[in-house]
């Protein structure tokens, strides 16, 4: 156990842990929109910034990918880490207006957002699609297609690549803005305009999974795909 | 450089304006070709003309930073696009006051809180535009004044870009790999380097010692991370290179298929050309084939990548050695244009006795190397001295362990300091046992019935520097000794063998052609040279650049588009920059390498690679640092 102080309070903290695991085991609250425990940082929606002081400076970083440090001293309290979480707000916010988990944010951190309903459903390219598909499904039916040098790209976006894509729908479940759709319809789901045949379960009948997802389990784990196409239910 | 109106370069102002005379700028900035009026940098904005229309250059910089703003941080991209959407509004007449203060807010978030080093350097300048140029920004605002517009220059850089001889786009094939799109990092390694699985594993590497987390805790493993994006395409078959848009009626004949050939063949293919590579020895390669040994570069990594360039259509002729270059016999046989490529396989006089009386068991070194890749039988003696301290040496030398030579002595004229091998070759050399001796020479070859039996050394001490900059080395008078060995092998610098050249091909005191530092052109028509025959021995991806290069030369001379001179950084700091966040420490990720202890016997390559996610994971540590300059010509 390494020893930590947060907001002038020394607390202990797990070598390897995150700054942001261990605010939030203090119950500060820091609204995200790019993080989930089980997947590796980001640090794309700088809204989890805190001051962390280097080298004698206060400091503003990311407190969602940097690892703790004996003696660390983080401040999260402070005019300069607020402003720049509200600032990072403000900015989702001008170029998000209409999405509702933008507004949401933005509102708690102290942006003054409209009173109009939110019926948008922007990317904003948090990333926790592309780790989700890559880290937890094994799959990386999904990129992150930016901008460079000679790569002129007008807008950054998710590319999804439908050969590589089982249909799991992991990442819509885990997209925070609702950005990424998914629709099941009996025998059919449709996940980034790919169409994917479900299969029946023979005991109860309930379509439960795509066939591409059941023979990518059959595959990587080993089971056949005979025991596979029973539902768990049924099992 | 000439005196400016305004500087805020490095963050330092100097305001000359209104008859104030407070300095110069005490340091080199990035140089364009032409008269510039006035730039904005990653690091500030320099105005040398005072009637220069700092808005529309802020403008521009904002639209160029933009295409560097890659999306995966939201303030960096979200804050460039709602700066350009007040100064497109500024730009309509519809500007307010508050814009100016709302700009500056917008900068220190950025900078404060962006991902990497782009985002928090980039916006600098566009602060001090606002500040020391106010009132421009107001007569925009109250319609006083339009913007100009206009097209201006625009460069993108970075310190391992620019430190790169062949200037591959080091942050943007990382960027890729990060993302996991080995695919389109190879796209953009191929760009510059036409032989990336070589490059990858034997290039010198000067941009890792040019990147910035060199003093932090370590370099990124940029050789590695290229190699990387070459393995992963070799595992998947080997992607052929693209088909040129048009064909070309003109051929090109190229003398050496070296990597300096073989990167103008694939490049001039690529533009529609017809290639004819004319090669000396039985393969081809250069000394990529017969100077590297395979424990560094296996036979098999090289052999894939040229069949790469000959798929495209590029013709190699093999064990084809041009005596003599009779340009009107070229032409004759329907060739436009000539590129020397022959490189320097001719090892150098080390100035001891006897090395002239043609003793068994005296061998130069590219000499050794070359038999040795061209698989003539070495018998391993009991032990082997090699002279000289540079990669060959240490080539010779490790190879001489895998063949079964029993001590294997390296002897240098300087300290280690002065050693020009790379470091990893040295720390290889002595894992395996190889013994350095330092500050000695040798002087005379000791023969027994013509047969090398030791060598007469005197030590030598390090005196004033000489024109390379190193110290030389000064014989210390009375301290000569005697080494038995059974094999001497002189590693001391190779020079080119030129076919014999057309008197109008002009050639230097050291045995090089001379060429246009541009076009790479000879100084007789249509007759181009490029690689270690003009420079001298020098390094792989040097040659490969000017075979790039000579290329575009060669493109321009028959009727393409002149090549673009690039701006100049040489004496710019470019890791200097005026925001930093805070950098994690998280040295390089490791490889594996072949225990010290197998390596003797076998050629196995010794150095592992990175498999696809070790690739990820490394490519993480990239700090980005693009650094973006914008000109307007005065």
């Amino acid at each position: 156990m390494l020893t930590i102080v947060i907001n002038g309070k020394k607390v202990k903290a797990q070598e390897g842990s995150t700054v942001l695991e261990n605010i939030r085991a203090l119950k500060v609250d820091i609204p995200t929109l790019c993080y989930h425990k089980d997947l590796s940082p980001f640090g794309a929606c700088r809204l989890c910034s805190v001051e962390v002081k280097a080298n004698g400076k206060w400091q503003i970083a990311t407190s969602c990918n940097t690892p703790v440090a004996e003696g660390m001293e983080i401040r999260t309290d402070s005019d300069a880490a607020k402003e720049s979480r509200r600032a990072a707000a403000e900015l989702l916010y001008y170029k998000y207006p209409e999405t509702g988990a933008v507004r949401d944010v933005a509102r708690k951190l102290g942006v003054e957002v409209d009173r109009t309903e939110a019926e948008g459903h922007d990317c904003i390219l948090c990333g926790l699609c592309v780790r989700t598909c890559r880290e937890v499904v094994g799959v990386s039916a999904l990129t992150f297609q930016d901008r460079g040098r000679g790569r002129d790209m007008k807008e950054p976006e998710i590319i999804f690549d439908p050969n590589a894509c089982i249909g799991c729908g992991s990442c819509a479940y885990v997209c925070p803005t609702g950005y990424v759709q998914m629709e099941t319809d009996g025998d059919r789901r449709i996940i980034w305009g790919k169409v994917f045949k479900m299969v029946p379960c023979p005991v109860c009948g309930r379509y439960f999974a795509p066939e591409d997802q059941l023979k990518y389990i059959s595959k990587t784990t080993g089971v056949p795909l005979g025991t596979l196409t029973t539902c768990v239910d049924c099992r | 450089m000439d005196t400016v109106a305004f500087s805020s370069w490095n963050g330092k102002v100097v305001d000359n304006r209104n008859g104030k005379t407070a300095g110069n700028v005490a340091v080199d900035l990035p140089a364009p070709v032409g008269k510039v009026a006035a730039m904005m940098g990653w690091n500030g904005l320099v105005v040398k003309d005072s009637k220069a229309d700092i808005p529309s250059l802020t403008f521009n910089y904002l639209k160029e930073a933009r295409k560097i703003s890659c999306g995966e941080c939201s303030v960096c991209m979200i804050g460039i696009d709602r700066l350009l959407d007040i100064m497109d509004r500024m730009a309509r007449g519809q500007g307010k006051k508050a814009d100016l203060s709302e700009m500056q807010g917008i900068v220190k978030q950025v900078a404060a809180n962006s991902k990497c080093s782009f985002g928090q350097s980039a916006l600098f300048p566009v602060l001090d535009a606002v500040k020391y140029y106010k009132a421009d920004f107001l007569a925009l605002i109250s319609g006083a004044k339009k913007l100009a517009g206009g097209a201006c220059g625009v460069e993108v850089t970075a310190p391992c870009m620019d430190a790169c001889p062949a200037g591959l786009d080091i942050p943007g094939y990382i960027e890729l790999i990060r993302n996991n799109r080995f695919d389109e990092s190879l796209n953009l390694i191929r760009r510059n380097c036409v032989l990336p699985g070589v490059i990858g594993r034997t290039c010198t590497h000067p941009c890792e010692d040019a990147c910035v987390r060199k003093d932090m805790d370590e370099s990124l493993a940029i050789r590695l991370l290229k190699r990387a994006a070459a393995d992963v395409d070799l595992a998947q078959g080997g992607k052929p290179f693209g088909a040129p848009l048009r064909e070309k009626d003109e051929k090109v004949a190229i003398i050496g298929a070296g990597p300096a050939g073989l990167a103008a063949a694939c490049q001039l293919r690529l533009k529609g050309y017809g290639v004819t590579i004319f090669e000396s020895l039985p393969h081809a390669g250069g000394m990529a084939a017969v100077g590297i040994p395979d424990y560094r570069l296996p036979a098999n990594i090289l052999s894939h990548e040229i069949d790469l360039i000959k798929r495209m259509g590029v013709e190699i002729k093999l064990n084809t050695k041009i005596e003599k270059l009779n340009v009107k016999d070229l032409k004759k046989d329907g060739y436009s244009a000539v590129f020397v490529a022959v490189g320097a396989h001719e090892g150098n006089k080390i100035g001891v006795e006897g090395e002239d009386k043609g003793y068994e068991g005296f061998v130069d070194g590219v000499r050794f190397l070359r038999d040795m890749n061209l698989g003539v039988k070495i018998e391993p003696a009991d032990k082997v001295m090699i002279v000289g301290g540079g990669n060959v040496a240490l080539d010779c030398a490790r190879s001489c362990v895998r063949l079964g030579f029993k001590k294997v002595e390296i002897i240098y004229r300087r300290s280690r300091a002065e050693m020009p091998a790379s470091d990893e070759e040295i720390e290889g050399a002595k894992e395996e046992g190889i013994s350095i001796r330092f500050l000695a020479v040798p002087v005379k070859i000791i023969a027994k019935d013509g047969k090398v039996v030791g060598a007469e050394c005197i030590k030598m001490k390090l005196g004033k520097p000489d024109e390379s900059g190193r110290r030389r080395p000064v014989p210390v008078k009375g301290s000569e000794f005697t080494v038995k060995t059974d094999m001497i092998i002189a590693a001391i610098g190779q020079r080119p063998e030129l076919p014999a050249l057309d008197k109008k091909v002009g050639t230097t005191a050291w045995g090089t052609v001379k060429v246009d530092p541009k076009t790479l052109a000879t100084e007789m028509e249509g007759v181009f040279a490029g690689g270690d025959c003009v420079t001298g021995p020098a390094t792989l991806i040097e040659a490969l650049d000017m075979g790039n290069r000579a290329a575009e030369g060669i493109d321009a001379y028959l009727g393409g588009s002149a090549p673009a001179q690039p701006v100049s950084f040489k004496g710019v700091d470019l890791c200097k920059q005026r925001g930093r966040g805070l950098v994690i420490q998280s040295p390089a990720v490791d490889v594996a390498f072949v225990d010290p202890k197998e390596r003797a016997g076998k050629f196995e390559e010794v150095e592992g690679g990175f498999n696809a996610a070790a690739a990820m994971r490394e490519a993480q540590r990239c700090l980005r640092c693009y650094r973006v300059v914008v000109w307007e010509q005065a």
